[in-house]
């Protein structure tokens, strides 16, 4: 067994400081990389040591897999956490940080890209008796195309996806056959942009949809067990906003009956590590159909651990060492029902990038919440990147306890100022009836984005008195005002 | 307390009169809040300051206080950046047993140009006051019917107000006139008070006894109120000379906010017409405590005073009223002729004897911008030799010749003809009707010609003599509503509407400017307000939203690129604002505006110049129109960049790997052939 005595995170922002945070409460000094524009980013104020690693376009930095090894060798780290995004699903870097003699903490390489080919793992779906949405793989011309969805009947609308894709990227949605040719194109160039492979698979597209995802942890001893399950149905853009952990849509029997599902796949393809499998919920017909395993952690893990008390991070490090997990599936109890909002720095009503300088920033804080923010009061938000700013869960003993903690950090607490951010949209959804009543689908923002839009203005003593000493600022800078 | 407050909120008006009545003297309206700010403090004292002689107020046993309208209204808008609305709750709370007053223009009402009826009716009805002081520049009573309706039907006291002045033709018959209308009106005199207005300050003891003396032999059961500006210096004896002929009500103000051109010192009235045998109903020594706590702020507002130090008797000429007299010397002072002053104010003596209406809003706005014009017009053709040569002509004009042109020298008749030529829209319309009927009767027709030029006939065909009441159609306020809705991004609250209704342009600013800066101009001190924190170490300790709150300077930084920092501690938490001086220069982002000019339709990052096919793109390069030019990213999605006609790449105006913002210019294209 190894021991993990110096772990190099290759991400930036919320992810990389995830990671990092259990490496303090395990006392295992850390190391971070960064581009030229984050040299002062949170991750780097909180790693041990930080190396530059290249320029802002992540090819350049951090996708750039040579300048992240040598990384690691010049700072003596022994093990590498990809966090989520980069090259967090990346089968040949896991490779090679394994032939270099270092500790890939993540699951073994060849599941990674066996489970990155998404015709693949729609197999292995298939192998292991998970329900799978009637589609066709390696679609590269759109004749191909038309002749799937003639002979198997297909009706519109339906899905492209990257064969090697994942988080959302390099789908597309086709209503009319005339669309399909564009769609085409644009998927694989999506595709090979962000992940090296232009490759598609076709899908039935399940209208009104909720997405539902089981988190699995399996161990090198053989050990699978899965942590229940996630809602992420809130999405714009095939992005998910809100998640929560359980899922108000699911009966008892149907979740016992997903999270075995999830557990039969993972264990047909010897899983280690923490994952997720992905479903789509068609809730009015009450049947669910694989999508796709991330080979990751997820961004939304931490409803997770909020429900179950169990520290993934940590876990994947016990892996990585070759410990076992230690607990079995009847061990795990979840019991609380969790929340999750993604800040974004979004203009919140055309999902637009915003960047700039973060020039305020309060942090809610009080019983049942837990923050996650990749940023602080004066960090530049770059425009290359993800826009990730904050995680903000919530915790309670039913989802209106969750619900209402949430409605405080947002509504009380959360301040920022120099960007745009998600914000008021995510009060709105929150506030919402139909979200309250948990009844929604993965449609829910773009059929209500008239209603949602309204902006709240909720003012705060605290708001009103940084008004007044910008005044003071201005007016102590530049003397009496010409009009007063 | 013993001497209970004899007239209080929630009183009917026929309550308050017999009250009046059963008076064994006088008693006094306190202008302290209005009327003497604005005449000579240019409006600027804050309601901040104001609200700490509310108390005392609540004491003193006055009359009313006039605490709202007239020109206070627009400069708390635009310059004080407080809302009329708020002043009145912050009084209500802290004075609730005095009568809080008004001052109202018949038809224009707290701002500039004459309303409507559904306007009229909609704004008086949502406003929280209880005395209406109303008046007109023209002394047609007509014009104030809607006003008076709405007030008494609401209950409350209305107070129509004689413009006063002091002219041959302004004789007891003409006042008594304007009187008989008022009652008319008001239904008698049981339940108003009748005011006569001298916001000049220019009649002379004995003129305003004969007056007082003359309304109240026709109307023995009349309340008369005189209301003086001091300007003249003769406030004293002329208030005197009112109360001895009967007039029951007084206007006065603190002793130490007086200067030169608001109403008389409250405590020296109260000495005068005691000694002089007249009770005055004042709890002198609260009235005292408030004289005394004006001493506190009024220092701080040195900056604000009317740069014209001194009383001026030549106010009898000119007539400027007290109210505009330090507004205009500022901006005489901003436009750089203070030093033209005397001859304005000469020039003003001479115009107002060629057309006849009161120097009072809307009309002292007339006056001024047609004398100074002139004025400013010949200075900078022909000198002050110029000048003075008007000031000869106008002279001979109106004190040789009788108003005769036929009696000029021909090349005099040419010039006096252009004396209107450059008069603003506004007095136009006043001679044409457009503000009702002008007191003394039209101009001649040589005024017409002037202003009009060859179309001086058409127009004069068009003169109308109806009340702006009967001759402007309604206007509608839902729409009005909606427009204010669509400036601001939220529904506007009724107050918001009504601020908006008289002055649309300044509301708007102001409520973005307390969107901005929050309540800054309630709670911080004058000193503060005015001048920041100058000095490191210099802290304002305020309340707000019922919670203490401290802010201090840390320290002002030196500027750099147009910035300078600042540090402040706002409740001991250190804060750096980075405030933009005017000489930052901001790099421009150019946008698509043209059809031939390519915009990025989202805010991202060029990821891809050109297109994969024929690679990258240079200026000259013919795209065809669909072709696709360059690629955005956003959020991870791709963006196609597609020419929109076919032509030739004239200029490439962003870069691979740069960020873009929505709408930016990406590319400009020429026609193909062209």
């Amino acid at each position: 067994m190894k021991k993990i005595e110096r772990l190099l995170v290759a991400n930036r922002g919320v992810s990389a400081v995830r990671v990092m945070h259990t490496c303090r409460d395990r006392k295992i000094p850390t190391t971070a990389v960064y581009s030229t524009p984050d040299r002062l980013g949170h991750h780097v104020v909180m790693a041990d040591r930080a190396v530059h690693i290249g320029e802002a376009p992540p090819a350049e930095s951090y996708l750039n897999m040579e300048n992240v090894l040598r990384a690691a060798f010049e700072t003596g780290s022994d093990a590498i956490h990809p966090g989520w995004g980069f090259l967090a699903e990346n089968g040949d870097f896991a490779q090679m940080v394994q032939d270099e003699g270092l500790i890939w903490v993540g699951p073994p390489p060849g599941v990674i890209r066996s489970m990155g080919d998404k015709a693949h793992a729609r197999q292995m779906a298939q192998r292991a008796g998970v329900p799978t949405i009637p589609g066709r793989e390696n679609v590269t011309t759109s004749e191909e195309a038309l002749d799937w969805i003639r002979k198997a009947g297909i009706e519109y609308p339906i899905m492209i996806k990257a064969a090697s894709g994942g988080g959302g990227r390099g789908l597309v949605r086709v209503d009319r056959a005339k669309d399909l040719e564009q769609a085409l194109s644009q998927a694989s160039s999506e595709a090979e942009k962000a992940f090296g492979s232009g490759t598609l698979i076709l899908e039935k597209f399940i209208q009104n949809a909720r997405h539902i995802e089981v988190q699995i942890l399996g161990d090198q001893h053989g050990n699978v067990v899965h942590l229940y399950e996630r809602e992420c149905s809130i999405q714009r853009r095939n992005q998910k906003v809100i998640e929560e952990s359980p899922s108000p849509s699911l009966s008892e029997d149907l979740r016992q009956e997903i999270c075995g599902k999830a557990v039969a796949l993972m264990r047909e393809i010897d899983y280690q590590s923490a994952g997720t499998v992905e479903f789509i919920f068609d809730q009015s017909a009450g049947s669910y159909y694989f999508l796709e395993v991330n080979t990751r952690l997820q961004v939304e893990h931490g409803l997770t651990e909020l429900t179950t008390g169990y520290d993934l991070v940590g876990l994947m490090l016990d892996v990585a060492e070759g410990k076992p997990l230690g607990f079995s599936q009847d061990d795990v109890k979840p019991n609380r029902w969790a929340m999750e909002v993604r800040l974004n720095a979004e203009d919140p009503e055309t999902f637009g990038p915003s960047f700039g300088t973060i020039t305020r920033l309060r942090t809610p804080d009080g019983p049942n919440l837990r923050i996650a923010t990749g940023v602080y009061h004066g960090a530049s938000v770059p425009p290359y990147y993800d826009s990730l700013l904050m995680l903000i869960m919530s915790a309670g003993h039913n989802r209106e306890d969750a619900l209402n903690v949430m409605d405080r950090a947002l509504g009380r607490s959360l301040r920022v100022e120099g960007v745009k951010t998600l914000k008021p949209l995510l009060m709105s959804i929150i506030r919402h009836p139909a979200f309250r009543a948990g009844d929604f689908s993965t449609r829910f923002i773009d059929d209500n984005l008239q209603d949602l839009v309204k902006a709240f203005r909720e003012p705060s003593t605290e708001d009103e008195l940084l008004k007044i000493a910008k005044y003071l600022a201005e007016v102590s800078a530049l003397g009496p005002r010409s009009w007063i | 307390m013993s001497d209970r407050t004899v007239f209080r909120p929630g009183m009917t008006p026929a309550e308050i009169i017999r009250k009046v009545r059963a008076l064994p003297g006088v008693a006094i309206t306190s202008t302290g809040m209005r009327d003497a700010g604005q005449s000579d403090f240019k409006n600027r004292l804050r309601i901040h300051d104001q609200a700490t002689l509310a108390p005392h107020y609540d004491r003193m046993n006055l009359f009313s206080a006039e605490v709202h309208g007239g020109a206070r209204w627009h400069v708390g808008i635009l310059n004080r950046r407080e809302s009329p609305f708020e002043e009145t709750a912050i009084l209500r709370e802290r004075m609730p047993s005095v009568l809080l007053q008004t001052l109202i223009r018949e038809t224009s009402l707290w701002g500039y140009r004459p309303y409507p009826r559904n306007v009229i009716e909609y704004v008086v009805s949502k406003v929280d006051i209880d005395v209406w002081r109303c008046f007109s520049f023209l002394n047609d009573v007509r014009n104030m019917r809607t006003i008076c309706e709405v007030v008494m039907e609401r209950g409350l006291l209305f107070e129509p107000a004689v413009s006063f002045t002091q002219a041959d033709w302004a004789t007891n018959d003409y006042y008594l006139g304007v009187v008989d209308d008022m009652v008319d009106l008001c239904g008698g005199v049981e339940e108003v008070v009748l005011c006569i207005k001298d916001m000049a300050g220019v009649g002379s003891p004995e003129r305003i006894r004969e007056l007082v003396d003359a309304i109240l032999q026709k109307y023995p059961e009349a309340v008369v109120q005189y209301h003086r500006h001091s300007t003249d210096g003769l406030a004293l004896p002329a208030l005197l000379a009112a109360a001895q002929a009967g007039a029951k009500l007084l206007d006065a103000q603190e002793d130490s906010l007086t200067r030169f051109y608001g109403q008389a010192p409250i405590l020296s009235l109260h000495a005068y017409l005691e000694e002089a045998g007249i009770p005055v109903l004042l709890n002198r020594p609260e009235a005292e405590a408030a004289v005394q706590k004006a001493r506190d702020w009024v220092r701080q507002y040195g900056w604000a005073e009317s740069p014209f130090k001194g009383f001026d008797h030549n106010v009898v000429q000119h007539r400027m009223p007290g109210g505009a007299f330090p507004s205009s010397f500022e901006q005489a002072e901003r436009g750089g002729f203070l030093h033209l002053m005397p001859q304005i104010l000469q020039v003003m003596s001479l115009y107002n004897r060629i057309v006849h209406y009161f120097d009072v809003t809307p009309g002292s706005q007339m006056t001024w911008v047609t004398c100074s014009g002139t004025v400013n017009r010949y200075a900078k053709e022909f000198g002050l030799t110029g000048v003075n040569r008007l000031i000869a002509l106008l002279k001979k004009f109106t004190e040789e010749v009788d108003q005769d042109l036929d009696r000029l020298a021909p090349e005099e008749r040419e010039e006096l003809m252009e004396f209107f030529v450059t008069a603003p829209g506004d007095f136009k319309n006043l001679i044409l009707g457009g503000y009702g009927r002008l007191p003394a009767g039209w101009p001649a027709d040589w005024v017409y010609q002037s202003a009009f030029g060859d179309q001086w006939q058409e127009n004069l065909a068009r003169r109308i003599g109806d009340s702006p009441l009967d001759a402007l159609e309604d206007e509608d306020l839902d729409g009005l509503r909606e427009d204010l809705a669509a400036k601001l991004g939220w529904h506007p609250s009724e107050e918001e509407f009504i601020l908006f209704l008289m002055h649309p342009k300044d509301t708007v600013e102001m409520i973005e400017f307390r969107e901005e800066y929050g309540e800054s101009s309630i709670v911080l001190p004058t000193n503060v307000w005015h001048s920041g924190l100058p000095r490191p170490g210099d802290k304002v300790d305020f309340q707000m939203r019922d919670k203490p709150h401290t802010v201090e300077m840390v320290s002002v930084g030196d500027e750099y690129d147009g910035y300078v920092p600042v540090v402040l501690r706002i409740n001991n938490q250190a804060k750096v604002f980075t405030v933009e001086t005017p000489r930052v220069v901001k790099a421009e982002i150019r946008m698509a505006k043209a059809t031939n000019e390519v915009g990025s339709p989202i805010t991202g990052s060029v990821w891809r110049m050109g297109n994969p096919k024929r690679g990258d793109i240079a200026v000259g390069d013919i795209v065809h129109e669909g072709e696709e030019i360059a690629n955005i990213e956003a959020m991870k999605m791709e963006n196609v960049i597609a020419a929109p006609i076919n032509g030739r790449i004239a200029e490439i105006c962003i870069g691979l790997n740069e960020p873009v913002i929505e709408n930016q210019l990406l590319f400009v294209l020429e026609e193909d052939g062209g």
